[in-house]
């Protein structure tokens, strides 16, 4: 692939922000209220009336949905940024400094690399109890290694390069150095490996939620109301498949995005 | 390229999911017309349930053991002295007859020809024995019976008790009083009883695997081998009885219900005394007040909760006691759902919302009221949801901790508003249960510090009556002053079911909860 994919990248990223302005005006898109129970409307099959039927307290599904978003995608935006942010700096420090600090630091990182990922973030959030803020946590805590790994390997080799050592002989302090040269010059592979970073996070939280340690009720969050409606999929399906669909559609936008991205800055 | 690949992939799955539900579907209809359960000219039964399990303390079948009575007598291997007949009244069952000869003094006659399955001949001397080594070993037992001596004479057993006991005979019916013969022992949990069916093997929280008891004294038993599975998961229930796994079950899901309601099954429920409630914590100040927790009475939607979230298998809530009972249902008054009048109680009790956000505030404070309950009972998580939408339209902050953990909260003082629960609040026939554990100043359930002057002059007089329609009477005024107190909401009772396929007879769910399979289990 020898020419770079702009088109891919401009129709993904609009869906993207779509995704994103949609979680941001949740409040101002719904139909219905999505915490209104009505009793008497429980279990409608979707009509015109209620795009994607009503649940088992007759709340309306696609206004639950939309809401959901903000749940789901902006805590998964969030907790990216945390994680790339965190890692990175970590991974810089590491890469630049090195020494002693470097070694303990990787140490710790190779210790959260080595559990299973979820099963670990399960601990964690079990330990919290249940919650979105707190599934978030959990999910930061064991996710940052990855960024501080990509960081130091990157910032490693731009350090030995010769302009490093220009702005080191002209005077520069460590930190101009770090923002300046070395920052924009890695930022490509840690932009890749987020975004592709995204989709997965949003299935992990959404994980985190179905097994009942991630946003507690009434909060509308995808992977709950997916568990909720688990035992519903033969008798009202449409109350499991709603989120399910949601959560598959964001997942393949922010996974196409990602791939997109890579190809673009990086096209080998 | 990856992408494309992952969008393949996951096409792939889907294809194979749809191909795996359709497997579903095949089954479904196949095993609903299926024939006789005869394998080498056996009569073989299946028996799904949610319960049988170590985490409810029925790990095995020891009735000398935590609440293992339970599983002893619902599958048929033990039997107790007297049984409740459906409208909970007693009737014999191993014993022909009791007189009740002073205050403290009993005699009841054991049935002639009664055998254990083992063939040994049941006699008093036998029930004695089974009754000391009851009340050494399991310490609920022996404080409610209080036994004192116990005398054996032929058929004729004669019991002392230390303090008048007016039910005893309702205490030695709950699911511990089964008559086994203790010189067998108990190896492995397996106990000798002398119901229609003989235990060969159990693995606690797995199955356990029963015969015919070929010397069974009450009539001639139809099925050979039945085969208890646990499968504490709903949904995995119900899927195992589509597709003919088992052939009843116990604690279906009640949105899995419509897929039974066809020509294929057979529903069998009855009322029972398990109340789902709520307890009110007098040590929160918000509680305290009395329109507080007025407006929380008027604030649940128990119809709507009964009729809609419980599919309707159940029924809804007045006082401690369903309708099924002299002094139970609408013999008692409490007020309906009405949020109308519960804004108005709470604006003229000086709860206003003053800064708009919908909820409402008294001197500084919000009404929050955190709702502690737990998921294993599968109604309580959807009456939590449920009411704390409709309590916010009167102006609560309902904060949910639906959580295995409850027991720990509730502990605490200081960290709860209200407790919702469920439970079997006349398990044995007779109405004081209920208020000896909840509602008196030493009772050990009594979580919220509730305390009522009348009722402990109410209890004290109960505790002294053996006339049952007297008892009844009491427990009546005794409801009343805990409903006008509003220290406890009554949601609903259950409707206990069991689904069966169409073939199977004799599976008969009753009000106690205590029997399930008896002689008359047959499957055709």
């Amino acid at each position: 692939m020898n020419k770079k994919p702009t088109k891919k990248l401009i129709v993904f990223t609009i869906l993207a922000a779509a995704l994103i302005l949609v979680s941001i005006f949740a409040d101002r898109l719904c139909p219905y209220n999505p915490y209104a129970q009505d009793l008497s409307l429980s279990y409608n099959a979707p009509s015109a009336e209620h795009l994607m039927g009503t649940d088992t307290y007759g709340r309306d599904m696609f206004s639950r949905i939309i809401i959901g978003a903000r749940a789901s995608i902006l805590s998964t935006l969030a907790l990216v940024a945390i994680i790339t942010m965190f890692g990175t700096a970590v991974g810089v420090i590491c890469g630049y400094f090195g020494g002693r600090v470097d070694s303990v630091v990787m140490r710790i990182s190779d210790l959260f690399l080595a559990f299973p990922g979820l099963v670990f973030a399960l601990a964690v959030a079990a330990l919290l109890g249940g919650g979105i803020i707190n599934a978030v946590f959990a999910l930061a805590v064991i996710s940052w290694p990855k960024y501080s790994r990509v960081a130091r390997s990157q910032t490693l080799s731009v350090k030995a390069l010769s302009f490093i050592q220009a702005a080191r002989l002209a005077g520069d302090s460590p930190v101009q150095i770090i923002v300046r040269h070395i920052l924009p010059n890695i930022l490509g592979p840690i932009l890749v490996t987020s975004m592709l970073d995204i989709g997965t996070m949003m299935m992990e939280l959404a994980g985190l939620s179905f097994l009942g340690l991630g946003a507690q009720p009434p909060i509308a969050e995808w992977g709950s109301m997916m568990s909720n409606g688990r035992s519903m999929l033969q008798t009202y399906p449409w109350v499991v498949l709603s989120p399910g669909f949601a959560i598959f559609v964001s997942v393949v936008i922010f996974n196409l995005l990602g791939d997109t991205v890579r190809d673009y800055l990086d096209p080998k | 390229m990856k992408g494309l690949k992952k969008s393949v992939a996951f096409v792939m799955a889907m294809a194979l999911t749809v191909a795996a539900f359709t497997g579903c579907g095949a089954a479904k209809s196949e095993s609903g017309s299926d024939t006789a359960q005869v394998i080498d000219g056996k009569k073989t039964f299946t028996f799904g349930d949610t319960t049988f399990n170590a985490e409810n303390e029925e790990a095995n079948i020891d009735p000398h053991d935590t609440y293992c009575g339970w599983a002893c007598i619902r599958y048929g291997i033990g039997e107790t002295l007297f049984k409740f007949n459906d409208n909970m009244e007693l009737e014999p069952w191993v014993a022909e007859s009791y007189e009740n000869i002073d205050e403290l003094t009993w005699q009841i006659v054991i049935k002639d020809g009664v055998t254990f399955s083992n063939g040994k001949t049941v006699d008093a001397a036998a029930v004695k024995a089974c009754i000391e080594d009851l009340v050494a070993v399991h310490e609920r037992a022996a404080g409610d019976l209080a036994i004192d001596t116990i005398e054996a004479d032929g058929q004729t057993l004669t019991i002392k008790t230390t303090t008048p006991k007016p039910t005893l005979i309702n205490y030695l019916c709950d699911p511990y009083g089964c008559v086994i013969d203790v010189e067998e022992g108990n190896a492995d949990g397996i106990v000798v009883g002398t119901g229609p069916f003989v235990c060969t093997e159990l693995v606690t929280s797995d199955h356990l695997k029963l015969v015919k008891n070929e010397n069974y004294w009450n009539g001639d038993v139809k099925i050979d081998e039945a085969t208890v599975l646990t499968i504490s998961d709903g949904d995995t229930l119900a899927l195992a009885l589509q597709n003919g796994d088992i052939d009843a079950a116990y604690g279906m899901a009640y949105a899995n219900y419509p897929l039974f309601e066809n020509d294929d099954y057979v529903f069998t429920g009855t009322p029972t005394s398990r109340a789902f409630y709520c307890q009110m914590n007098y040590n929160s100040p918000v509680i305290k007040d009395d329109a507080v927790r007025q407006a929380l009475a008027m604030g649940i939607d128990k119809e709507g909760f009964v009729n809609t979230l419980l599919n309707g298998y159940g029924y809804v809530g007045v006082g401690a006691f369903p309708d099924n009972f002299t002094f139970g249902g609408d013999v008692v008054k409490t007020d309906s759902y009405d949020p109308e009048a519960a804004k108005t109680l709470l604006e003229e009790a000086g709860w206003v919302d003053t800064d708009g956000d919908g909820i409402r505030e008294k001197d500084g404070q919000t009404l929050t009221i955190r709702w502690i309950s737990y998921p294993s009972r599968q109604e309580l998580p959807l009456l939590a949801e449920s009411a704390q939408a409709t309590l916010k339209d009167i102006g609560f902050d309902i904060q949910l901790n639906v959580t295995a953990d409850h027991g720990t909260i509730v502990a605490e003082k200081d960290t709860w508003d209200v407790y919702a629960a469920a439970f079997v609040t006349c398990g044995i026939g007779d109405p004081m249960y209920f208020f000896t554990t909840h509602c008196l100043d030493d009772s050990s359930k009594n979580r919220g510090s509730y305390h009522s002057d009348e009722i402990q002059k109410l209890a004290e007089e109960m505790n002294s009556t053996f006339d049952a329609d007297a008892r009844g009477d009491i427990a009546i005024k005794m409801q009343q002053q805990i409903l006008d107190d509003n220290a406890f909401i009554f949601c609903s009772f259950l409707r206990m079911s069991m689904i069966t396929k169409s073939n199977v007879t004799g599976l008969v769910a009753h009000p106690s909860d205590y029997y399930e399979f008896t002689a008359d289990l047959d499957i055709e």
